[in-house]
Protein backbone atom coordinates (compact mmCIF):
# COMPACT_ATOMS: atom_id res chain seq x y z
CA UNK A 1 0.00 0.00 0.00
CA UNK A 2 1.52 3.15 -0.97
CA UNK A 3 1.95 5.75 2.21
CA UNK A 4 -0.39 8.41 0.66
CA UNK A 5 -3.12 5.75 0.18
CA UNK A 6 -2.79 4.77 3.78
CA UNK A 7 -3.16 8.24 4.89
CA UNK A 8 -6.07 7.96 3.08
CA UNK A 9 -7.47 5.57 5.06
CA UNK A 10 -5.99 6.71 8.30
CA UNK A 11 -7.51 10.16 7.65
CA UNK A 12 -11.35 8.31 7.74
CA UNK A 13 -10.62 6.78 11.00
CA UNK A 14 -11.11 10.47 12.87
CA UNK A 15 -12.44 11.13 16.41
CA UNK A 16 -12.31 14.01 18.01
CA UNK A 17 -10.57 13.52 21.46
CA UNK A 18 -11.65 15.92 24.43
CA UNK A 19 -8.82 17.47 26.57
CA UNK A 20 -7.64 16.13 29.36
CA UNK A 21 -7.47 12.11 28.50
CA UNK A 22 -4.00 11.40 29.56
CA UNK A 23 -4.59 12.90 32.89
CA UNK A 24 -8.58 11.14 32.92
CA UNK A 25 -6.14 8.13 32.30
CA UNK A 26 -3.78 7.95 34.74
CA UNK A 27 -6.55 9.20 37.44
CA UNK A 28 -8.79 6.17 36.74
CA UNK A 29 -5.82 3.80 36.59
CA UNK A 30 -5.14 5.06 40.19
CA UNK A 31 -8.51 4.70 41.70
CA UNK A 32 -8.86 1.82 40.23
CA UNK A 33 -5.51 -0.03 41.44
CA UNK A 34 -5.64 1.79 44.52
CA UNK A 35 -8.85 0.32 45.78
CA UNK A 36 -7.89 -3.32 45.15
CA UNK A 37 -4.96 -2.29 47.76
CA UNK A 38 -6.98 -0.83 49.82
CA UNK A 39 -9.32 -3.82 49.62
CA UNK A 40 -6.67 -6.17 50.60
CA UNK A 41 -5.14 -4.21 53.14
CA UNK A 42 -8.69 -3.53 54.78
CA UNK A 43 -9.70 -7.31 54.12
CA UNK A 44 -6.49 -9.32 54.73
CA UNK A 45 -4.66 -7.44 56.81
CA UNK A 46 -7.16 -5.07 58.93
CA UNK A 47 -6.82 -1.26 59.96
CA UNK A 48 -5.27 -0.68 62.67
CA UNK A 49 -8.05 1.92 65.21
CA UNK A 50 -8.52 4.38 62.73
CA UNK A 51 -9.96 6.89 64.63
CA UNK A 52 -7.09 6.38 67.75
CA UNK A 53 -4.74 6.58 65.24
CA UNK A 54 -5.63 9.49 63.58
CA UNK A 55 -5.32 11.82 66.53
CA UNK A 56 -1.15 11.02 66.60
CA UNK A 57 1.02 13.10 64.90
CA UNK A 58 2.87 10.17 63.32
CA UNK A 59 0.19 9.06 61.63
CA UNK A 60 0.01 11.76 59.76
CA UNK A 61 4.21 12.36 59.25
CA UNK A 62 3.53 8.80 57.29
CA UNK A 63 0.50 9.66 55.27
CA UNK A 64 2.15 12.74 54.34
CA UNK A 65 5.43 11.39 53.25
CA UNK A 66 4.21 8.55 51.88
CA UNK A 67 1.20 10.81 49.71
CA UNK A 68 4.13 13.68 49.02
CA UNK A 69 5.99 10.81 47.36
CA UNK A 70 2.81 9.93 45.28
CA UNK A 71 2.38 12.96 44.24
CA UNK A 72 6.12 13.58 43.07
CA UNK A 73 5.95 10.03 41.51
CA UNK A 74 2.61 10.88 39.31
CA UNK A 75 4.17 14.09 38.18
CA UNK A 76 7.35 12.54 36.69
CA UNK A 77 5.09 9.48 35.35
CA UNK A 78 2.89 11.56 33.24
CA UNK A 79 5.47 13.49 32.09
CA UNK A 80 7.24 10.20 30.67
CA UNK A 81 3.52 9.00 29.40
CA UNK A 82 3.13 11.80 26.97
CA UNK A 83 6.00 11.78 23.78
CA UNK A 84 8.26 14.97 24.06
CA UNK A 85 7.66 16.64 27.30
CA UNK A 86 10.65 17.56 29.67
CA UNK A 87 10.99 15.60 33.13
CA UNK A 88 12.43 18.29 34.97
CA UNK A 89 12.66 18.90 38.50
CA UNK A 90 9.97 16.46 39.74
CA UNK A 91 13.04 13.89 40.47
CA UNK A 92 15.22 16.48 42.55
CA UNK A 93 11.77 16.96 44.26
CA UNK A 94 11.03 13.23 45.51
CA UNK A 95 14.87 12.97 46.27
CA UNK A 96 14.56 16.10 48.32
CA UNK A 97 11.02 14.44 50.03
CA UNK A 98 13.25 11.69 51.04
CA UNK A 99 15.96 12.94 52.07
CA UNK A 100 14.07 15.41 54.85
CA UNK A 101 12.37 11.77 56.06
CA UNK A 102 15.87 10.22 56.20
CA UNK A 103 17.09 13.58 58.29
CA UNK A 104 13.75 13.50 60.49
CA UNK A 105 14.75 9.81 61.48
CA UNK A 106 18.20 10.53 61.77
CA UNK A 107 17.19 13.37 64.10
CA UNK A 108 15.11 10.72 66.16
CA UNK A 109 17.68 8.26 66.45
CA UNK A 110 20.41 10.40 67.75
CA UNK A 111 17.75 12.05 69.94
CA UNK A 112 17.14 8.75 72.32
CA UNK A 113 19.58 6.76 74.20
CA UNK A 114 22.17 4.49 72.10
CA UNK A 115 20.67 1.34 74.04
CA UNK A 116 16.65 2.26 72.40
CA UNK A 117 18.30 2.92 68.65
CA UNK A 118 17.91 -0.53 67.54
CA UNK A 119 14.97 -1.10 68.51
CA UNK A 120 13.55 2.25 67.56
CA UNK A 121 15.33 1.86 64.44
CA UNK A 122 13.25 -1.69 63.78
CA UNK A 123 10.15 -1.17 65.34
CA UNK A 124 8.34 -4.79 65.81
CA UNK A 125 7.32 -5.39 61.92
CA UNK A 126 10.44 -4.13 59.96
CA UNK A 127 10.98 -7.66 58.74
CA UNK A 128 7.50 -7.74 57.02
CA UNK A 129 7.18 -3.97 55.83
CA UNK A 130 9.23 -3.53 52.94
CA UNK A 131 7.80 -7.03 51.10
CA UNK A 132 4.63 -5.57 52.09
CA UNK A 133 4.61 -2.68 50.44
CA UNK A 134 6.07 -4.10 47.32
CA UNK A 135 3.45 -6.57 47.12
CA UNK A 136 0.59 -3.94 47.73
CA UNK A 137 1.92 -2.00 45.22
CA UNK A 138 1.56 -4.70 42.69
CA UNK A 139 -2.04 -4.02 41.35
CA UNK A 140 -1.91 -0.63 41.73
CA UNK A 141 1.25 -1.03 39.22
CA UNK A 142 -0.50 -3.72 37.01
CA UNK A 143 -3.30 -0.70 36.49
CA UNK A 144 -0.77 2.18 35.43
CA UNK A 145 1.09 0.16 33.47
CA UNK A 146 -2.06 -0.56 31.18
CA UNK A 147 -2.84 3.04 30.86
CA UNK A 148 0.58 4.58 30.14
CA UNK A 149 1.01 1.72 27.57
CA UNK A 150 -2.23 3.28 25.57
CA UNK A 151 -0.34 6.49 26.10
CA UNK A 152 3.11 6.88 24.37
CA UNK A 153 6.10 6.38 26.76
CA UNK A 154 9.32 6.59 24.60
CA UNK A 155 11.44 5.67 27.27
CA UNK A 156 9.83 2.22 29.08
CA UNK A 157 12.22 1.71 31.29
CA UNK A 158 12.23 5.25 33.19
CA UNK A 159 8.25 5.28 32.73
CA UNK A 160 8.21 1.74 34.37
CA UNK A 161 10.48 3.14 37.18
CA UNK A 162 7.91 5.94 37.42
CA UNK A 163 5.39 3.57 37.45
CA UNK A 164 6.44 1.46 39.92
CA UNK A 165 7.53 4.65 42.68
CA UNK A 166 4.09 5.82 42.30
CA UNK A 167 2.57 2.82 42.66
CA UNK A 168 4.72 1.69 45.72
CA UNK A 169 3.95 5.80 47.36
CA UNK A 170 0.26 5.21 47.11
CA UNK A 171 0.94 1.62 47.88
CA UNK A 172 2.88 2.46 51.58
CA UNK A 173 -0.25 5.45 52.31
CA UNK A 174 -2.61 2.31 52.28
CA UNK A 175 -0.18 0.28 54.24
CA UNK A 176 -0.11 3.35 56.86
CA UNK A 177 -3.76 2.09 57.79
CA UNK A 178 -2.38 -0.65 58.58
CA UNK A 179 0.88 -0.73 59.95
CA UNK A 180 1.17 0.90 63.92
CA UNK A 181 4.80 1.81 63.92
CA UNK A 182 5.34 5.52 64.99
CA UNK A 183 8.61 5.97 64.11
CA UNK A 184 9.92 8.08 61.95
CA UNK A 185 13.25 6.62 61.39
CA UNK A 186 11.42 3.28 60.51
CA UNK A 187 9.06 5.11 58.14
CA UNK A 188 12.39 6.62 56.74
CA UNK A 189 13.95 3.15 56.29
CA UNK A 190 11.64 0.29 55.45
CA UNK A 191 8.82 2.83 53.99
CA UNK A 192 11.05 3.60 51.54
CA UNK A 193 12.91 0.72 51.23
CA UNK A 194 9.43 -0.78 49.72
CA UNK A 195 9.32 2.18 47.74
CA UNK A 196 12.70 1.85 46.19
CA UNK A 197 12.12 -1.97 45.66
CA UNK A 198 9.25 -1.07 43.93
CA UNK A 199 11.03 1.31 41.74
CA UNK A 200 13.36 -0.83 40.33
CA UNK A 201 11.26 -3.49 39.85
CA UNK A 202 8.77 -1.62 38.11
CA UNK A 203 11.91 -0.55 35.67
CA UNK A 204 13.00 -3.53 34.29
CA UNK A 205 9.35 -4.82 34.09
CA UNK A 206 8.45 -1.57 31.92
CA UNK A 207 11.42 -2.23 29.88
CA UNK A 208 9.71 -5.56 28.04
CA UNK A 209 5.67 -4.14 29.15
CA UNK A 210 5.56 -0.61 28.45
CA UNK A 211 6.71 -1.26 24.26
CA UNK A 212 4.07 0.04 21.87
CA UNK B 1 15.39 28.33 15.08
CA UNK B 2 13.29 30.46 12.73
CA UNK B 3 12.74 27.51 10.35
CA UNK B 4 11.25 25.08 13.29
CA UNK B 5 9.25 27.77 14.43
CA UNK B 6 7.21 28.34 11.48
CA UNK B 7 6.96 24.30 11.20
CA UNK B 8 5.59 24.30 14.52
CA UNK B 9 3.30 27.42 13.51
CA UNK B 10 1.96 25.18 11.00
CA UNK B 11 1.81 22.00 11.67
CA UNK B 12 0.62 22.37 16.10
CA UNK B 13 -3.15 24.05 14.07
CA UNK B 14 -3.45 20.85 11.85
CA UNK B 15 -2.81 18.52 14.89
CA UNK B 16 -5.66 20.81 16.78
CA UNK B 17 -8.01 20.43 14.84
CA UNK B 18 -7.35 16.74 13.98
CA UNK B 19 -7.86 16.37 17.77
CA UNK B 20 -11.15 18.27 17.52
CA UNK B 21 -12.36 14.85 14.53
CA UNK B 22 -11.36 17.28 11.26
CA UNK B 23 -10.10 14.77 8.94
CA UNK B 24 -8.70 16.79 6.51
CA UNK B 25 -6.63 18.43 8.91
CA UNK B 26 -5.65 15.17 9.65
CA UNK B 27 -4.56 14.17 5.92
CA UNK B 28 -2.63 16.94 5.58
CA UNK B 29 -0.61 16.82 8.97
CA UNK B 30 0.25 13.16 8.29
CA UNK B 31 1.20 13.71 4.68
CA UNK B 32 3.25 17.05 5.76
CA UNK B 33 4.84 14.57 8.54
CA UNK B 34 5.36 11.80 5.89
CA UNK B 35 7.52 13.78 4.10
CA UNK B 36 9.77 14.84 7.26
CA UNK B 37 9.66 11.31 8.44
CA UNK B 38 10.97 10.02 5.07
CA UNK B 39 13.87 12.53 5.43
CA UNK B 40 14.56 11.92 8.81
CA UNK B 41 14.50 8.03 8.58
CA UNK B 42 17.14 8.18 5.11
CA UNK B 43 19.10 10.17 7.09
CA UNK B 44 19.24 8.05 10.11
CA UNK B 45 19.27 4.00 8.52
CA UNK B 46 20.56 4.97 5.02
CA UNK B 47 18.22 6.40 1.83
CA UNK B 48 19.05 3.44 -0.21
CA UNK B 49 17.36 0.92 2.61
CA UNK B 50 13.80 -0.40 1.49
CA UNK B 51 13.29 0.07 5.46
CA UNK B 52 12.87 3.53 5.00
CA UNK B 53 9.37 3.68 3.99
CA UNK B 54 8.16 0.81 5.77
CA UNK B 55 9.23 2.93 9.25
CA UNK B 56 6.99 6.00 7.96
CA UNK B 57 4.07 3.84 7.75
CA UNK B 58 4.61 2.16 11.20
CA UNK B 59 5.48 5.84 12.37
CA UNK B 60 2.27 7.19 10.98
CA UNK B 61 -0.08 4.62 12.31
CA UNK B 62 1.82 5.52 15.39
CA UNK B 63 0.90 9.15 15.46
CA UNK B 64 -2.17 8.33 14.46
CA UNK B 65 -3.30 5.90 16.78
CA UNK B 66 -1.13 7.95 19.97
CA UNK B 67 -3.21 11.25 19.25
CA UNK B 68 -4.43 10.56 22.75
CA UNK B 69 -1.13 11.28 24.04
CA UNK B 70 -0.67 14.76 23.12
CA UNK B 71 -1.18 17.27 25.57
CA UNK B 72 -2.65 20.44 23.90
CA UNK B 73 -0.76 22.84 26.53
CA UNK B 74 2.64 21.39 24.84
CA UNK B 75 4.21 22.17 21.17
CA UNK B 76 3.62 19.76 18.68
CA UNK B 77 6.99 19.12 17.27
CA UNK B 78 8.68 17.63 20.10
CA UNK B 79 6.24 15.33 20.46
CA UNK B 80 6.38 13.89 17.14
CA UNK B 81 10.16 14.08 17.12
CA UNK B 82 10.03 11.96 20.15
CA UNK B 83 7.70 9.27 18.39
CA UNK B 84 9.52 9.36 15.38
CA UNK B 85 12.75 9.11 17.10
CA UNK B 86 10.96 5.85 19.84
CA UNK B 87 10.03 4.53 16.57
CA UNK B 88 13.82 4.44 14.94
CA UNK B 89 15.12 3.06 18.09
CA UNK B 90 12.54 0.45 18.30
CA UNK B 91 13.52 -0.58 14.57
CA UNK B 92 17.61 -0.74 15.49
CA UNK B 93 16.35 -3.05 18.74
CA UNK B 94 14.69 -5.28 17.21
CA UNK B 95 17.73 -5.48 14.63
CA UNK B 96 19.64 -6.53 17.43
CA UNK B 97 21.53 -3.08 16.37
CA UNK B 98 23.19 -1.51 19.57
CA UNK B 99 22.63 1.77 18.02
CA UNK B 100 22.61 5.17 19.75
CA UNK B 101 20.20 7.56 18.36
CA UNK B 102 21.01 10.78 20.13
CA UNK B 103 18.44 12.87 21.88
CA UNK B 104 18.34 15.52 19.54
CA UNK B 105 16.41 19.10 19.01
CA UNK B 106 13.11 18.24 17.39
CA UNK B 107 14.42 20.08 14.38
CA UNK B 108 16.26 17.09 13.31
CA UNK B 109 13.26 15.71 12.41
CA UNK B 110 11.70 18.98 10.73
CA UNK B 111 14.94 19.23 8.76
CA UNK B 112 13.73 18.83 5.32
CA UNK B 113 11.36 17.46 3.30
CA UNK B 114 11.21 15.05 1.02
CA UNK B 115 7.26 13.61 -1.10
CA UNK B 116 9.14 10.93 -3.29
CA UNK B 117 7.77 7.60 -1.94
CA UNK B 118 10.32 4.79 -1.41
CA UNK B 119 9.89 0.55 -1.94
CA UNK B 120 8.27 -1.21 0.37
CA UNK B 121 9.66 -4.57 2.55
CA UNK B 122 6.34 -5.34 4.24
CA UNK B 123 3.15 -4.67 2.20
CA UNK B 124 0.02 -3.22 4.36
CA UNK B 125 -2.02 -4.05 1.88
CA UNK B 126 -0.47 -7.95 2.15
CA UNK B 127 -1.55 -7.73 6.30
CA UNK B 128 -4.92 -6.53 5.77
CA UNK B 129 -5.55 -10.29 4.18
CA UNK B 130 -5.15 -11.70 7.56
CA UNK B 131 -8.23 -9.64 8.71
CA UNK B 132 -11.70 -11.13 8.76
CA UNK B 133 -14.03 -10.77 6.60
CA UNK B 134 -16.35 -8.12 7.58
CA UNK B 135 -13.31 -5.39 8.42
CA UNK B 136 -11.80 -6.57 5.79
CA UNK B 137 -14.44 -5.80 3.20
CA UNK B 138 -14.99 -2.69 5.35
CA UNK B 139 -11.17 -1.32 4.68
CA UNK B 140 -11.91 -2.56 0.81
CA UNK B 141 -14.96 -0.44 0.39
CA UNK B 142 -13.13 2.30 2.34
CA UNK B 143 -9.33 2.55 0.61
CA UNK B 144 -10.48 1.14 -3.07
CA UNK B 145 -13.65 2.11 -3.75
CA UNK B 146 -13.10 5.30 -1.71
CA UNK B 147 -16.56 5.52 0.20
CA UNK B 148 -16.81 7.05 3.11
CA UNK B 149 -17.29 5.10 6.23
CA UNK B 150 -21.57 5.68 6.56
CA UNK B 151 -21.05 4.30 2.86
CA UNK B 152 -19.21 1.41 3.51
CA UNK B 153 -21.82 0.72 6.54
CA UNK B 154 -24.98 1.36 4.84
CA UNK B 155 -23.61 -1.04 1.92
CA UNK B 156 -22.47 -3.75 4.83
CA UNK B 157 -25.58 -2.98 6.32
CA UNK B 158 -24.68 -2.29 9.55
CA UNK B 159 -24.70 1.05 12.08
CA UNK B 160 -22.10 3.87 11.23
CA UNK B 161 -20.83 3.92 14.81
CA UNK B 162 -20.41 -0.10 14.50
CA UNK B 163 -18.57 0.24 11.49
CA UNK B 164 -16.56 3.35 12.70
CA UNK B 165 -15.39 1.20 15.86
CA UNK B 166 -14.54 -2.01 13.07
CA UNK B 167 -12.10 0.56 11.29
CA UNK B 168 -10.42 1.42 14.65
CA UNK B 169 -10.10 -2.01 15.81
CA UNK B 170 -8.41 -2.85 12.14
CA UNK B 171 -5.89 -0.48 12.19
CA UNK B 172 -5.06 -0.93 16.12
CA UNK B 173 -4.65 -4.66 15.04
CA UNK B 174 -2.71 -3.81 12.17
CA UNK B 175 -0.25 -1.82 14.23
CA UNK B 176 0.18 -4.78 16.13
CA UNK B 177 0.70 -7.04 13.21
CA UNK B 178 3.27 -4.66 12.22
CA UNK B 179 4.74 -5.07 14.97
CA UNK B 180 5.13 -9.19 15.19
CA UNK B 181 5.80 -8.96 11.08
CA UNK B 182 9.25 -7.23 12.11
CA UNK B 183 10.12 -8.65 15.74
Amino acid sequence: MRTSDFIELLARDVRAIPPGVVNRKLLAALVAGGAVTLAIVALGLHCQPLLAAAQQPWFWMKAAYTALLTVAGVVILRRLSVPGAKVGAAPLTAALIVLAMVALGAAQILSVAPADRVALWLGRTWKVCSPLILLLAIPIYACLAVAIRRLAPTRPALAGAAAGFAAGALAATVYGLHCPEQAAAFVATWYTLGVAAATGLGAIAGARLLRW
Amino acid sequence: MPQQDQTEERLRPLMIRSLEGDSGAHRQLLGALGRYLRGYFARRIGSATAEVEDLVQETLLAVHLKRDSYDRSLPFTPWAYALARYKLIDHFRRRSRSIQVPLEDAGALFAAEDAEEGALRTDLDRLLQRLPDRQRSLIEDVKLQGLSVEEAAQKRGVTAVSARVMLHRSLKWLNQALRDENE
